[in-house]
């Protein structure tokens, strides 16, 4: 019977022995439960064979901007002829304005009808004016009043009024550093790009940026990023705050700029987009304290808010991931770096 | 026996006397019983109704259905009745209801902006703060919904009975796309007689 009793308990120590050493179940390779092909890039500028290649390098030009102005021209000559002599008085005016504001004035007679109260006309052109007329100060007849011939003396007034396009080239050197500063920490290397000053007579072909490439200005640069400036503005609104006894001033710079990305070797346009920005000031009872804001202020928030927009415009169109600079977009480039891009796996 | 009897009532009525006249009797009551004094507008009115629209308001899809606690501002009560009726009390009872469920958020009324104003205006142009903990101007957050009520009466009396109606009628707007989001009435009857 004792004998028995011990039988059965080895029996029971070895058993549960042999539990003990049992090797674990092998694991099931789970964490893979299937492969299938990868849907293509959308974009091949951020594919994984480009970020496995060097990275990418790209030339972020100042803002370029064309100012169209026009200058108005009114001039009146008297001309007195006598039996001996000619004698001529001639009043010129000429003012600069925006081009908008003399198509106005030319359309409806507005603002600046006070000052040239005639419609006005491209100089330049020389169908718009009589034969034989040119730019000013050369005065054409559009009116010939012949006056009082009283005795042998005779007198003329010649008026003639229009305008000039003058048309201001250049780049606004302050708005791109955010930009540069965002690619920068969206993993690709920024190159600087050389500056283009307006030559005299400078004309359209100042934004024609493949001329650029061609010409070297943006080095080995991969891409170029050109933005062009669609408006600035500014404006100083009050406002009265409903429930208060207060007023709200907003004092408010704006700049909307035009922009794309240009492959340098193909020259294909890999983004397109407008972005804008805004830099506000927003004082309370501003007015009756004469509060005047700071434009260095509103330039820098402007600069940056613009840089924001774009990076979401470059986020949309592929050209970077969202939230650059973020520990989950350096995960995301190790990892695309690290794997494979004919495959997607899905992990349980 | 007669004698002793007369002294002991008289120290029992002065006794009585002198409690008497100690001053009145102050006891604290229940805040949530009935209250009948009279059949106007009372506390147990204010109850009913904010507790009545609170829970239909947390229950309506715009709260309810929410991801995030939607915020909302609380605008006064109109008072359409013919007697003096607090509804700021209405709308704040209203308001910490909602609040301590959590589902809601509010933001300033039009009543409190001038001291949200007075404190940014302080805090942003006096030159005294420390620019890293400034609470900047420009950054309030505007309301999805408001809330919007009333509360109207319609009393009738006879020489002994006395009949009073109150409805009260609680609406939440969406500030965007201008749609009543939910709307709730609770009624009120109240009848006294003499």
């Amino acid at each position: 019977m004792k004998n028995t009793f011990l039988a059965c308990v080895s029996l029971s120590l070895v058993c549960l022995a042999g539990c003990a050493t049992k090797p674990p179940a092998p694991v099931v390779e789970s964490a893979i439960v299937g492969q299938v092909p990868a849907d293509p890039p959308k974009n091949p500028v951020i594919s994984a064979e480009a970020l496995k290649a060097d990275s990418k390098s790209i030339a972020v030009t100042d803002i370029y901007f064309k100012k169209e102005g026009k200058n108005l021209t009114f001039i009146e000559e008297t001309r007195v002829t006598t039996d001996n002599s000619v004698t001529s008085t001639i009043t010129p005016k000429t003012i600069e304005i925006d081009a908008d504001k003399a198509n106005a004035s030319a359309l409806t007679g507005g603002a600046n009808s006070s000052a040239f109260p005639v419609k006005f006309t491209d100089l330049s052109d020389p169908k718009a004016t009589s034969p034989g007329t040119a730019v000013p100060p050369v005065p054409v007849v559009d009116t010939t009043t012949p006056s009082n011939s009283s005795s042998s003396a005779s007198t003329q007034s010649l008026k003639k009024s229009g305008y000039q396009s003058n048309n201001e080239y250049g780049e606004l050197r302050y708005l791109a550093n955010p930009i540069r500063g965002l690619l920068i920490k969206s993993g690709y290397k920024v190159v600087q790009a050389k500056s283009t000053p307006a030559i005299p007579n400078q004309g359209d072909e100042y934004f024609d940026i493949v001329k650029r490439i061609k010409a070297g200005d943006f080095g080995d640069a991969d891409y170029v990023l050109y933005g062009v400036l669609a408006e600035i503005s500014s404006t100083n609104n009050v406002s009265d705050i409903p429930g208060t006894k207060s007023t709200s001033q907003q004092v408010t710079f704006e700049v909307t700029v035009d922009f794309n990305i240009i492959d340098t070797k193909t020259t294909q346009i890999i983004a397109s987009f407008v972005a804008s920005g805004e830099g506000k000031d927003v004082q309370i009872d501003g007015r009756d304290t004469g509060n005047k804001p700071s434009t260095a202020k509103l330039m820098k928030l402007a600069a940056l808010d613009l840089a924001e927009d774009v990076r979401k415009h470059l986020a949309d169109q592929n050209f970077i991931t969202n939230n650059p600079g973020s520990a989950g977009q350096v995960r995301n480039l190790k990892r695309r770096l690290d794997d494979d891009a004919s495959t997607l796996k899905v992990y349980k | 026996m007669n004698t002793k009897t007369i002294r002991l009532s008289a120290i029992a009525l002065s006794v009585a006397a002198l409690t008497a006249c100690s001053g009145p009797q102050v006891r604290y009551g229940d805040s949530k019983a009935v209250e009948t004094v009279n059949a106007d507008y009372g506390s147990t009115d204010l109850q009913m109704i904010a507790e009545a629209m609170t829970r239909s308001l947390l229950q309506s899809k715009a709260i309810s259905g929410s991801k995030d606690a939607p915020i909302v501002t609380l605008a006064d009560v109109k008072n359409k009745t013919s007697e003096y009726i607090d509804t700021r009390v209405i709308t704040d009872k209203i308001r910490t209801q909602l609040m301590k469920s959590g589902q809601v958020r509010f933001a300033v009324s039009i009543s409190e902006m001038q001291n949200q104003t007075e404190e940014l205006k302080r805090q942003n142009q006096s030159g005294l703060y420390k620019n890293s903990t400034i609470a900047k101007t420009g950054n309030m957050q505007g309301a999805q919904y408001r809330i919007e009520g009333s509360i109207a009466s319609i009393v009738k009396n006879t020489k002994d009975v006395k009949d009073v109606y109150y409805v009260f009628n609680l609406n939440l707007i969406n500030n965007e796309s201008g749609l009543l989001e939910w709307a709730d009435e609770k009624e009120i009857r109240k009848t006294a007689t003499r």
